[in-house]
């Protein structure tokens, strides 16, 4: 399924630009211990976290996480999407707790 | 990072690719303070006021085979989500000191975690540089310092198997000391 596909299907809101590269997501992951994460995400994986500071974008470039998806609707600072645009992040987010949204995720994605 | 100490043995790696050769660490715990601080100081090489000024962000790495460099900023977002801070001083030619400070009691501080092993780990590591650990628990202090050691050894090189595990149960042991004092 592709991030726009997710996207639509969750009803999530997305923080960067439109026009991102669309790419297929084929795995999730949940966590919010960025050190943690990084070496766990997958590529191509919807990361989800409760985590907005500025590093959840390096862990998601560094991982190749297809997309970020933040949980709860945590605010996300401007200069966070900033780097995310200039990094090819994609941010989604949705006022769902994490564990709903990897069930939505799982139903929407059969991942 | 799940302990304290494996965000040192990352912020330690950075003093020895600054080709330092006197690293010393300290963690001094305040009750009263109710603070945590973690300092790293080295010798090495030091950063321009760029660099230093560029130093946190996780976009920012001296490595060549990957553009994203999480030590600091993950130390950073650690202290500061405890309610402490992290500060860094550096000059070139003279060293760099990083300063990390967490809230004692905080609920998200990570435990100290495995400092025997961290330190045995960054003395096999680079047995050709001098380290010095010092861990202070409201006043009452242990202090591991290799220069002492390269003395007693006589010649003898620090990543011997022997003196490293020797390292290891030293440490243990002293940290162990505090705790009952």
């Amino acid at each position: 399924m592709k991030i726009s596909e997710l996207a639509k299907a969750l009803h999530l809101e997305l923080l960067t630009e439109p026009g991102y590269d669309d790419r297929e997501i084929t795995g999730c992951y949940i966590g919010d211990l960025l050190s943690w994460v990084m070496g766990r995400a997958k590529p191509q994986d919807v990361w989800i976290t409760v985590m907005s500071n500025i590093n959840i974008v390096a862990v998601a470039s560094l991982a190749d996480a297809a997309c970020i998806l933040v949980s709860e609707d945590v605010p996300i600072e401007d200069a966070v999407l900033q780097k995310a645009n200039m990094q090819d992040v994609v941010i989604l987010r949705s006022p769902l707790p994490s564990y709903e949204l990897g069930l939505q995720v799982h139903e929407a994605a059969g991942i | 990072m799940k302990e304290l100490s494996l965000h040192i043995l990352d912020i330690v790696q950075n003093s020895v690719k600054a080709n330092a050769s006197l690293i010393q660490i300290s963690i001094e715990e305040d009750t009263t303070a109710d603070t945590l601080r973690i300092t790293v100081a080295d010798n090495g090489c030091g950063m321009d006021k760029d660099l230093l000024q560029r130093v946190r962000d996780p976009f920012t790495t001296t490595r060549t085979t990957r553009k994203v460099g999480m030590g600091i900023p993950l130390l950073e977002a650690a202290a500061t989500g405890c309610g402490g801070n992290l500060d860094i001083q550096s000059q070139l030619g003279v060293g760099t000191t990083l300063y990390a400070v967490f809230g004692l009691s905080h609920i998200d501080r990570a435990p100290v975690g495995d400092m025997p092993g961290t330190m045995s780990v960054l003395v096999s590591g680079s047995p050709q540089i001098d380290f010095v650990y010092t861990h202070t628990v409201d006043g009452a202090s242990f202090t591991f310092d290799t220069r002492e050691i390269r003395t007693a050894l006589d010649g003898v090189p620090l990543d011997t198997p022997e003196v490293v595990s020797w390292i290891q149960a030293y440490v243990y042991e002293g940290l162990d000391s505090l705790k009952t004092k």
